[in-house]
């Protein structure tokens, strides 16, 4: 240190009025300015996401306590939320009342497995051709796509029928298959299209350069990129397949040995009286196959996985 | 034998003529620079070698075959583009590899190449990285690396130095140049920069909305521009225009008026009436402060002070702006009025059609 520097610093030691005020030093938050909010803000925004999913959890939450309580406590007045002596009884009894419910969880997600796996294999290379070539009667076709989700299956169900007999397929699998996956591929379509939009044309042009034809292109270089997007579009499908199965079950179909579960679980309804605490037990083991279709392809779904293509 | 030839090479998207007919020739290991400004077709022509491009009309000759109708990779040719545009899933090993495992090459010969091209580029420790994790500099590097494997006749290059910062930019027009020596080969490279046609090319093609506006030597386009444009393009700061008449030419000197600034006489021999239009140029470079044989007084606007140059932007009584560029720090500022000379024979002439008068 130099005499000069010293000779300050002792300086400033001296006056007093030289010493620094103390600067309180806050506990940092790690959140950007953006993010921060006052006290009342954090209230309000989590007592508006409580309201809303109580709205949206309710049935569940009642749906599962039903599964735990007696029959007889069902119909009590007054009537009790909250089940008194509780159990799963019901989660083992249901087999018994229904000894088909099995084979109605499987035919669901087989029929569901089934939808996804066609639709994946045809919107890939669709999606593919609408978001690289340009055709005449691209646009007219994509917007043909968005008119036919318009109408719901319910309004085609007679033309559907008709069109079902004249194949032989009624009282198949492919009763509930083929409509399921006609219904899902263009929304799916749509959807892929725009991801595939996103992946810079500069790769496939890179690619054409160092000679690689369009497949080996869309096989080495735009499907892993577009991972994600199929990963989504296959949730989207599993999951829109097994909700819709029942409006096609019911109308395609009458072979018990065929139905999917939302068929399957009017089995529960005696010609007495309805076994509700079974019913929404077979209803939550239903959806544990989604559930765990879910969490598989979820570990698919890499987020930024393009970073370091091209530079925007 | 010319590597590339065009011949009278033409594009147009329906009604729009984007590229009106180019005819070029460039040899063996050349360094060649497209340069113009945005919009002037030459990443349309560059395309259009590649082979991502059709071609309207008109041939293109790689080594004496016409490739007009053949896909890229049948040309001979490597493209680097503007983005890198790498494969982000794959390793900078995979990256490089790629168009080998298209070839499928045996994984020796891909090895050899790949490694091979990874020392040239000092990428060896990089391999097994995603280019995500890699800096700009880098990515550029893989960009080239992929290029250099498939040992192609033309190496084509699409604006690769754009997305760059500035100090990485002129490092790797250094790097290029190297590579552009140990390599040999036939190198297409566009920019709109030209500091980067003047640093690195051989033979620069300025590029005017479609049309060749000159090809030729950085030098040569420095000193003897053919036009107005090149004239403007070439050089920074831009050399100054100023537009005069023809008063006189007796066929050895040519006495221009250049309205409030006087009339300057010129050495040329070319037989321009009197009464033409015609514009003077004079390069920022060539002013010196004080007298010289031709004098004219401004009030510098702005004076930017570079340390190694310092830059005069003033504008001139007909309105048009005149910069001034100076070794040094002379003692100029703003607002004071300052003397500035000319020699004649660093002044550049052009007629109303915007050619050149020597």
């Amino acid at each position: 240190m130099s005499d000069v520097a010293r000779t300050t610093e002792v300086a400033a030691v001296d006056s007093p009025a030289a010493v620094k005020p103390a600067y309180k030093v806050r506990k940092r938050s790690v959140k950007a300015m953006i993010d921060r909010y006052k006290w009342y803000e954090i209230v309000l925004i989590y007592a508006g996401m409580a309201l809303f999913l109580f709205f949206i959890l309710a049935p569940f939450i009642e749906g599962f306590l039903v599964s735990l309580k007696p029959l007889s406590q069902l119909f009590s007045t007054p009537y009790n939320f909250i089940p008194e002596n509780g159990s799963f009884e019901a989660y083992f009894t249901m087999w018994q009342s229904v000894p088909m419910l099995a084979l109605y969880i499987f035919n669901s997600f087989f029929i569901s497995t089934v939808v996804t796996l066609i639709v994946i294999a045809v919107v890939v290379p669709a999606s593919y051709a609408f978001a690289r070539f340009q055709f005449s009667g691209s646009g007219m076709m994509l917007g043909g796509f968005l008119a036919v989700n318009m109408f719901s299956g319910a309004v085609l169900l007679i033309p559907l029928f008709r069109l079902m007999r004249s194949m032989g397929l009624l009282n198949t699998y492919w009763a509930m298959i083929v409509p399921g996956a006609a219904f899902l591929i263009p929304s799916s379509i749509w959807l892929l299209r725009t991801y595939m939009l996103r992946i810079p044309r500069e790769l496939d042009e890179a690619a054409w350069v160092d000679g690689a034809s369009r497949l080996y292109t869309l096989r080495r270089v735009v499907l892993p990129l577009a991972m994600p997007g199929i990963v989504v579009v296959a949730i989207m499908t599993f999951i829109g397949a097994y909700a819709q199965q029942f409006i096609f079950a019911l109308t395609f179909n009458s072979k018990s040995e065929f139905m999917p579960l939302p068929i399957g679980l009017f089995a529960f309804f005696g010609k007495q009286e309805v076994i509700w605490n079974e019913l929404m037990a077979a209803s939550f083991v239903g959806i544990l196959p989604v559930m765990v279709v879910i969490v598989f392809l979820q570990r698919y779904l890499v987020a930024g996985l393009t970073a370091g293509a091209v530079k925007q | 034998m010319s590597e590339l030839s065009l011949k009278h090479v033409q594009k147009s998207f329906s009604e729009a003529h984007i590229i009106k007919g180019i005819d070029l020739e460039v040899s063996e290991g050349e360094f060649v620079v497209f340069v113009g400004p945005s919009g002037c077709g030459k990443s349309t022509l560059l395309r259009m070698i590649a082979g991502l491009e059709e071609v309207s009309a008109g041939e293109i000759e790689i080594g004496g075959r016409v490739v007009n109708d053949l896909p890229p990779v049948q040309r001979g040719i490597a493209m680097v583009f503007q983005s890198y545009a790498l494969y982000p899933h794959m390793t900078v090993y995979e990256n490089i590899a790629f168009p080998l495992r298209v070839e499928r090459l045996p994984q020796a010969e891909v090895d050899k190449r790949v490694s091979a091209a990874a020392k040239v580029l000092q990428l060896e420790s990089r391999l097994q990285q995603r280019p995500g994790t890699l800096s700009g500099g880098q990515r550029q590097r893989v960009a080239i690396g992929r290029a250099i494997v498939r040992q192609p006749r033309i190496f084509l290059f699409d604006e690769p130095l754009s997305n760059l910062d500035a100090a990485l930019r002129s490092e790797m027009r250094i790097e290029l140049m190297e590579l552009h020596k140990r390599l040999g080969s036939t190198m297409i490279y566009v920019t709109h920069d030209q500091v980067e046609a003047m640093t690195m090319a051989d033979k620069i093609v300025v590029l005017d909305v479609g049309t060749i506006s000159q090809v030729g030597s950085p030098l040569q386009l420095y000193h003897k521009p053919d036009n107005l444009f090149v004239a403007g393009f070439i050089g920074s700061p831009k050399m100054n225009f100023i537009n005069g008449t023809v008063t006189s030419a007796d066929g050895t000197t040519l006495a221009v008026d250049l309205g409030a600034l006087g009339t300057i006489s010129l050495p040329r021999d070319a037989k321009l009436g009197a009464g033409q239009s015609v514009t003077v140029g004079i390069r920022p470079e060539h002013l010196q402060l004080g007298t010289g044989d031709f004098t004219l007084d401004i009030t510098p606007r702005i004076v930017e002070h570079l340390g190694i140059h310092t830059v005069l932007y003033s504008t001139l009584p007909a309105g048009e702006n005149f910069v001034g560029l100076f070794e040094g720090d002379p003692k100029v500022s703003d607002g004071q009025p300052v003397t500035l000379g000319f020699t004649r024979d660093q002044v550049h002439l052009f007629d109303s059609a915007g050619k050149a008068v020597y």
